[in-house]
């Protein structure tokens, strides 16, 4: 805020201004227009959302577009899919993070370091690059198109251990301390002493996954193969292939796939207007130096 | 805690198998963890190793054939396709991004009333956010015939512009995956320099302002050299993840376009998982990791990461 009043004094120039302002439009308008574009293009009618050109008002208003994501595409399903798989995995991850990042802070526990070491190293594997593997290894654990493959690849990472792990430590230790002289075993100190004052710690993991497992495309791309099982992006990517085909298929009408684009979106939309705080912690703590 | 009558170390000793027994339920905490690390993460390492120098047949015989696979990956000419093709939209990506993040983070700095840097901060965020399905669903619609920008170019050049079909025009391929990289992460850049900028000290643009610089001076000289580090992490983001660009291609590319964008992952993922050529895209995947750790190390040594500022 100091800030701001000091500049406040020293601004650019009239024409100076200008510029930065021709500068934010065109960057706005590259940026919001796709977007608005979608919103409006998926609250139109079939009919006009077939006109092609320029759409960024309404013409006819409808909601035939989600009509028939819902009814011909069926999107609820794949819509449940990545939400059971995104929650469950989310929750667990945020679980067996939290506890791991709760232990790596004993710092006179005998091995700590190489516990450390064994999950830094897991940092420099990327699940991606690995992918062919773990398709083979899903396979023969028969967990190729399955719930349970879904959630379990890539249910915790490195990352979010030591996020958990900085954000322990930043607790004194002097309360786990005290507390085991007065007798607590180590579940109760975590569960009711560091876990609730950790809340914004567990939020922002929480939050950084969801986003991460909600898009994840590389994973079930390998693993899926069931239509039914599909995440939503698979299903999206289904709906443009089948629209680009030139084959006797039928088309998905433009307000549909908008639609479709629109439903995949909407639950993020919703975390960062809910969640910004914690999203934003997380993802620049990714960047920070070391 | 000195024990008289016993030796150092073994005292040592007795001090670390008490804290053993004491910690007993944090290592039972622990195996879940160190079980998931196992299988999930080491073993398909190992796999992808023993996979790259084994040769695997379909009916379950498996070979050793050494560095064979290797050879036929780096001789292979659609393998060098699609490393030109990586780096070629990984650098330019990299570049537009960083620019255009750069741009926006300056823009927003000067914008003084705090719903307008607020509004321009969330819409430009956003597209980070969203997954590749939605961004390269939003731009194949956006790019079609039909789509918007058929339409603004049909407003300037008139009603004879024959419209282009963007997706499947192999000179823009390229392009589109640039534009889209960067249209994707540009606010997530500009997020990270304006995180930079707003931690400078301001007693710096005070005192800049009293010796008489104007506004533009004081960015080049106090702002820019400030968010230096930030360039750098962006850099090594960049470096870190150009290898590793799957969901783009595999959402976007589409038959007449592909061996202008297919990707060193694209690849492997369809010689891998869709052909079954597992050894050979073992061995892809095994080269495109020793790339990606020597390009981060080449690059931390190149822009001085590891040296402070």
């Amino acid at each position: 805020m100091k800030r701001t009043l000091l500049s406040r004094v020293y601004e650019l120039r009239f024409y100076q201004k200008n510029i930065v302002w021709f500068l934010m439009t065109i960057m706005g308008v590259l940026m919001v227009l796709p977007m608005w574009n979608v919103i409006v293009v998926s609250t139109s009618s079939t009919l006009a959302s077939t006109q092609s050109g320029v759409v960024l008002w309404w013409q006819a208003f409808s909601l035939e577009g989600y009509q028939y994501v819902f009814q011909i595409t069926k999107l609820a399903r794949p819509f449940m899919n990545s939400l059971l798989v995104t929650t469950v995995g989310t929750v667990l991850q945020v679980l067996l993070s939290s506890i791991a990042g709760y232990v790596l802070i004993h710092r006179d526990l005998p091995y700590c370091r190489l516990m450390m070491t064994f999950i830094l190293i897991t940092m420099m594997i990327p699940g991606d690059l690995t992918l062919i593997s773990i398709y083979r290894l899903n396979k023969s654990l028969g967990l190729l198109n399955s719930y349970t493959g879904l959630i379990l690849n890539g249910l915790i990472s490195g990352f979010s251990i030591l996020l958990m792990r900085n954000y322990f430590s930043s607790i004194s230790y002097s309360l786990a301390e005290s507390s085991r002289v007065d007798g607590a075993n180590e579940l109760f100190i975590f569960a009711r002493i560091y876990l609730p004052i950790s809340l914004p710690g567990l939020a922002t993991v929480f939050f950084m996954e969801y986003v991460a497992k909600w898009n994840s495309i590389t994973l079930p791309a390998a693993l899926l193969t069931k239509e039914s099982m599909y995440t939503l992006p698979l299903m999206l990517k289904m709906m443009i292939l089948s629209t680009n085909s030139v084959s006797g298929v039928a088309q998905v009408p433009n307000n549909a796939i908008m639609a479709a684009i629109v439903i995949s979106a909407a639950p993020l939309l919703l975390i960062y207007v809910f969640a910004q705080r914690f999203l934003l912690s997380g993802l620049n703590l990714g960047a920070t130096k070391e | 805690m000195e024990i008289k009558g016993m030796s150092y170390t073994a005292n040592l000793r007795r001090q670390t198998r008490s804290r053993l027994k004491r910690y007993k339920t944090i290592y039972l905490l622990m195996i879940p963890v160190v079980a998931y690390f196992l299988v999930f993460s080491y073993f398909p390492m190992a796999l992808g190793v023993f996979n790259s120098l084994h040769e695997i047949k379909l009916l379950g015989s498996i070979t050793w054939v050494g560095l064979d696979q290797y050879r036929a990956v780096l001789s292979s000419p659609v393998y060098g396709q699609a490393t030109v093709n990586t780096l070629i939209v990984g650098m330019g990506t990299f570049l537009l991004q960083l620019a255009w993040g750069l741009l926006l983070a300056l823009c927003i700095t000067e914008l003084r009333r705090r719903v307008s840097r607020s509004f321009f901060q969330t819409a430009t965020y956003i597209p980070y956010l969203l997954s590749w399905a939605v961004v390269g669903s939003i731009w194949i619609a956006i790019l079609s015939p039909s789509g918007m920008i058929n339409g603004f170019l049909r407003m300037i050049f008139g009603d004879g512009f024959r419209r282009i079909v963007f997706m499947s025009e192999r000179s823009y391929a390229r392009a589109i995956m640039i534009f889209t990289g960067a249209w994707k992460t540009a606010g997530y850049t500009a997020a990270l320099f304006l995180a930079a900028i707003i931690s400078i000290n301001p007693s710096l643009y005070e005192a800049a302002a009293i010796d008489g610089a104007t506004r533009v001076e004081q960015i080049r000289r106090i702002t820019l050299p400030s968010i230096i580090p930030t360039v750098k992490v962006v850099t090594l983001l960049a470096v870190m993840g150009m290898l590793r660009n799957f969901d783009q291609i595999y959402i976007m590319s589409n038959a007449s376009i592909l061996d202008k964008v297919r990707n060193l992952l694209y690849l492997i993922y369809m010689d891998g998982i869709v052909q079954f050529k597992v050894g050979l895209a073992s061995a892809a995947a095994c080269l495109v990791l020793a790339m990606t750790l020597l390009l981060t190390l080449i690059v931390r040594k190149l822009i001085g990461y590891d040296r402070l500022g």
